[in-house]
């Protein structure tokens, strides 16, 4: 039986190959697309093993393997792919009920939003500085905010948890002189926005001085000889102009804050949403329950990944134009 | 109604003094004071919290632990030396006690390493990989491009649940095939210091090969298409192209993307709490987190050790790079 079906698999084959010597570019086109399979199945796996884990009814979870035994000509094995073990979608409401998981993702929003409009704002007149004025320690000044975006998040979060935690007066470095008391901002979303602002605000201003850099300076010379300001030129002539670049910025600064874990565990003290704890909280709420519920786990996770889904595939143009020209200055 | 008008035209007149008055700066002193916003922001949230970190680094609390005293140097001399690692939890160090492999995989600094040259490594060649088909044209391409993306754009949190998902020995299909080739631990993987690592290195990797693909992505669009047209002419076949013209040319691109990579891993943090335990993965930001509401010095002196370990890299890139670096 078995050498039988090799003998016929054999003429195709014979004559595939013989076709691919005398034409290379078939052998190409084959390992181009195998290529593209096997990263397409890689990277999209995981997503459908959440899909796998979240439909299986609650009471199917722990019985017997995600990969079911199959009997192939008279070998038995295991099927490599898992598939769900009955259907049951309402794990996706489950996790609404469970915990209020919409006001988390509302909180991640309202984080990823205002991190937003304070890293525009101050990165458009940053960018604007660097992108087209000349000045004295111009160069050594993007040093200092590049280096700022390499650093760990641990180098801040010590002296950042301290003053936030209100209860001691901010002190200059290497001395006890205090000035300040700051008022409690743990589990506020000022905690939160001030550390990510910083933290994600290098690549923006990078990004934005390539785009404000490009732009004619002719253009803004004429807005001038109108009469306008200094300050009326950059923000009616320039950054309109800078569109597409100020978008890029806006959506990797979103999926940024999003994405981020650091800060949000450990300034957000109590994983609630009423406390203005982000997805993270949310996410990590069903483990915490007296049993460990993986079937929600994997809904919540799919409710929460889609956002980012959507921006990626809406937004893909200025991601990648975006990374590739303002993570590595190049 | 005439002093609302009259305080209306003052406001304006002071706007118009403020306007003016920009308008008269230098353009140094018009640059420094758009920058402004910029030096306040990353002075009270980057630059004070460093100086800051240095300064409790040289602190310790007394042995009532009722105050703290300034010890110098004592807390990195006590990291390095291992006296002050029965402070850490879980029996990890910050460096390894010996050369033997479990106590390699206790030490915080060892397994960030591991952590780092692996992942970046694998993103290096699978990035390289997904950069090369994203540069052709084929039907379907955006979707492709997409799917390849989505990953990076994936959460931490959520990033951790499904490598959990997959490998916990109660639901996770994964580890019994991994564990019958001797990849993993085949019971409690998940608090299996190697196996924990390997997860995680695992899942960094699917996170942000699409990253390091884009960067090159960006070396390989600068490529002049002439070349290839004059070597197609000159009869070089598909892997001498890539052997003769891309790879060399997209070298600086992948040196300076490995580079940034691997100070990026070097701060790994949020996955391992998510997948495993920090006391299981101790990379440093985890032991920092660990140790800083117990032990404040020494969680400052790792951060500061962190911080300073890739302040030398990135030092050591700008030094390669020059002026393109930036």
């Amino acid at each position: 039986m078995a050498t039988k079906t090799e003998d016929s698999d054999g003429g195709p084959l014979e004559r595939w190959t013989q076709s691919a010597i005398q034409n290379p570019e078939r052998v190409y086109r084959a390992l181009f697309y195998a290529a593209m399979l096997f990263f397409l199945v890689t990277t999209m796996f995981p997503f459908y093993w959440l899909l796998v884990l979240a439909v299986t009814p609650e009471g199917n979870l722990l019985a017997g393997s995600f990969l079911p035994a199959v009997d192939l000509f008279g070998v038995s094995g295991t099927f490599p792919l898992p598939v769900p073990k009955g259907f049951n979608p309402g794990a996706f409401i489950t996790v609404f009920e469970q915990v209020p998981f919409h006001l988390y993702m509302l909180n991640s929003f309202a984080l990823a939003i205002t991190t937003t409009i304070i890293v525009l704002f101050i990165a458009s007149l940053a960018g604007y500085v660097f992108g087209r004025l000349r000045f004295p320690g111009r160069a050594a000044l993007m040093l200092g905010i590049l280096a700022i975006s390499y650093f760990p998040p641990a180098a801040f979060v010590i002296p950042l948890f301290k003053v936030f935690a209100g209860n001691a007066p901010v002190v200059i470095p290497f001395t006890d002189i205090g000035l300040f008391t700051a008022p409690r901002l743990l589990n506020t979303p000022g905690s939160m926005v001030l550390p990510f602002s910083s933290l994600f605000m290098p690549l923006s201003v990078f990004i934005l001085t390539t785009f404000y850099g490009q732009i004619p300076d002719g253009l803004e010379d004429a807005a001038r000889v109108e009469g306008t300001t200094r300050l009326g030129a950059l923000f009616r002539v320039i950054m309109p102009l800078s569109a597409p670049g100020v978008a890029t910025a806006a959506v990797l600064t979103f999926i940024a804050v999003y994405n981020e874990y650091f800060f949000s565990s450990i300034m957000a003290t109590s994983p609630e949403a009423t406390k203005w704890s982000p997805i993270l909280g949310g996410i990590l709420s069903y483990q915490t329950q007296y049993t460990t519920q993986y079937n929600l786990m994997a809904a919540a996770s799919i409710v929460g990944v889609l956002p980012v889904v959507i921006l990626v595939i809406v937004a893909q143009e200025r991601i990648v134009s975006g990374l590739t020209s303002g993570a590595l200055k190049e | 109604m005439s002093t609302e008008t009259g305080r209306e035209s003052q406001r304006s007149g002071a706007l118009v003094d403020l306007m003016r008055w920009m308008e008269n700066l230098s353009d140094t002193q018009y640059a420094y004071l758009l920058l402004t916003p910029v030096f306040l922001l990353l002075g009270m949230v980057a630059l004070y919290p460093l100086l800051r970190t240095f300064e409790l680094s040289l602190y310790a609390l007394s042995v009532d632990l009722s105050s703290t005293s300034f010890v110098g140097l004592e807390n990195y001399v006590e990291l390095f030396t291992g006296e002050k690692n029965r402070y850490l939890p879980g029996g990890t160090t910050f460096l390894p006690a010996s050369l033997e492999f479990t106590s390699m995989l206790n030490s915080a600094l060892v397994v960030t390493l591991i952590i780092a040259v692996v992942s970046v490594a694998f993103e290096t060649i699978i990035g390289l990989g997904q950069a090369l088909i994203l540069d052709q044209d084929f039907y379907g391409r955006r979707w492709v491009r997409a799917a390849i993306i989505i990953p990076w754009a994936v959460p931490i949190v959520i990033q951790g649940m499904i490598f959990f998902l997959m490998f916990n020995n109660n639901v996770g299909f994964a580890t019994p095939p991994l564990a019958d080739l001797g990849l993993l631990a085949p019971t409690n993987t998940l608090n299996d210091t190697a196996s924990a690592t390997f997860i995680i290195i695992v899942s960094d990797i699917w996170k942000t090969s699409a990253f390091m693909a884009l960067l090159i992505l960006a070396g390989l669009q600068s490529i002049d298409r002439g070349l290839y047209d004059v070597a197609k002419v000159s009869g070089a076949t598909k892997w001498q192209q890539f052997k003769l013209i891309t790879f060399p040319l997209i070298l600086p691109t992948i040196g300076v993307a490995v580079l940034f990579r691997s100070v990026q891993v070097m701060r790994i943090y949020g996955i391992i709490p998510t997948v495993s335990s920090c006391t299981v993965v101790p990379s440093l930001s985890c032991m920092v987190v660990a140790t800083f509401n117990t032990r404040e010095g020494v969680s400052a002196a790792i951060a500061f050790v962190t911080a300073a370990i890739i302040g030398i890299v990135v030092m050591g890139l700008i030094v390669w790079q020059g002026e393109d670096a930036i």
